[in-house]
């Protein structure tokens, strides 16, 4: 027996001593960018939401858990239907800290890989301000179109009723309503941008007025 | 081989041309492939595996005559993993936006076959100083080719050279096809024939 703890130390000493090496070296590095990665990101989550809440100051995270019961289907395939997830929904409030609306972050699968979106409502929670692209690797020319800022696709969405949206390959994309106009070439992007707005935007609504978050 | 087999001089040129790892080995793919939709990606991807090729070629030439050969491909892979780990944190934290349009092929680099081709072939035989030669000739190497191959894709597909330089004129239709996949199949197909035709004719 102890022959064969021998043996296994002497074949693989380098692999455990490589392993906690790299493992500290890891751990060093990680320790020392985290702070920065972290602050990125809510520098982004920021920015995009200051575009679409421009009265806001500052974003504050909600004291409540807001925790929604995924329905399942292709938008949500990442997290699987049936699975629930704690949605990360902040408070956009002014000078005076009045709440001038919210703005959230909601994910699923797009064409290529997941698109994670902030999406801004009112201060009611009736209207979408438009969403901002955290995150997407859609096809460059054709999906890739959902990032851009004010284009055809994302300028459809400032103003509609938070509610149910569907999407449309042909109609007036300056119709402010639930009717979206797909992007030519990119349709199951636009359906999946939809997909994921409607998985999102109407339970967190729900349970910000099961709060008593929401004032009409 | 041993040290004195290989030059500082002849291993730079072999990496960078007579065994260039895009257009005479045929490695690396995927990124090749991937992240060359503009010059900016490529650039960045290039400079990670360079990174990764001499942190990694130096680490594992350090250790060449302690590792056991039943061993040496978990511990090429454990090496080449921790460096990559380094450099996507590194784009996490200073190059945000880079990071999240490079996407999931920064930490693919660690089943590139470049590193660990040249872990195996070169680092694990060699000192340490002709291994960091190696490491630096082949990631150069590597990122010129995924640097030329993006600018001809991104001035074709968009008119315009690092996002924002103009290079095509005013009346330019941009060719859609060049920022998709099949842009990039036909652009390199072109530049490995290319390079086929020039090393054929100087045999």
């Amino acid at each position: 027996m102890s022959s064969k703890i021998a043996l296994f130390f002497r074949e693989s000493w380098l692999l455990m001593i490589s392993s906690v090496f790299f493992g500290g070296l890891l751990a060093i590095t990680n320790t020392a960018w985290a702070p920065k990665i972290a602050q990125n990101e809510i520098n982004k989550f920021n920015n995009l939401a200051r575009l679409l809440l421009p009265t806001a100051e500052k974003f504050e995270p909600l004291q409540e858990k807001i925790t929604l019961e995924l329905k399942g289907g292709k938008s949500v395939m990442d997290f699987g239907g049936g699975k629930s997830i704690e949605a990360d929904v902040r408070k956009g409030l002014d000078a005076s800290g009045n709440c001038v609306g919210w703005a959230f972050v909601c994910e699923g699968s797009g064409f290529a890989d997941k698109i994670k979106l902030v999406v801004a409502a009112d201060a009611q929670f009736k209207t979408l301000l438009g969403f901002g692209v955290l995150n997407s690797n859609e096809t460059p020319g054709f999906g890739d179109k959902i990032n851009i800022k004010d284009g055809f696709y994302q300028a459809q969405f400032k103003g509609i009723p938070a509610a149910s949206l569907t999407l449309s390959k042909f109609g007036d994309d300056k119709k402010i309503d639930s009717e979206i106009i797909a992007i030519t070439g990119a349709t199951v992007t636009s359906q999946s941008v939809l997909n994921i707005l409607n998985q999102f935007v109407e339970p967190i609504h729900k349970q910000l007025t099961e709060n008593n978050l929401i004032h009409p | 081989m041993a040290d004195k087999q290989l030059t500082v001089g002849s291993t730079f040129t072999a990496g960078i041309w007579s065994e260039n790892p895009v257009l005479r080995l045929l490695l690396g793919m995927c990124p090749t492939l991937a992240v060359t939709t503009g010059v900016k990606a490529a650039l960045t991807m290039g400079l990670s595996v360079i990174f990764v090729l001499i942190c990694s070629n130096l680490v594992v030439s350090l250790m060449r005559n302690l590792l056991k050969p039943h061993l040496r491909i978990m511990m090429f892979t454990l090496t080449i993993a921790t460096f990559v780990t380094i450099a996507d944190l590194f784009l996490k934290a200073y190059l945000p936006d880079m990071s999240a349009k490079l996407g999931p092929y920064i930490p693919l680099i660690i089943v590139n076959c470049i590193i660990i081709c040249r872990a195996e072939s070169c680092a694990s035989k060699n000192g340490p100083w002709i291994s960091v030669i190696d490491g630096l000739a082949y990631g150069i190497g590597f990122t010129v080719v995924l640097c030329v191959l993006a600018s001809i894709r991104e001035i074709l597909s968009t008119g315009k050279i690092f996002e924002t330089v103009q290079v095509m004129p005013g009346g330019f239709v941009p060719w859609a096809g060049m920022a998709m996949p099949v842009g990039a199949f036909v652009t390199l197909g072109l530049m490995l024939g290319l390079v086929n035709l020039v090393t054929k004719k100087k045999a």
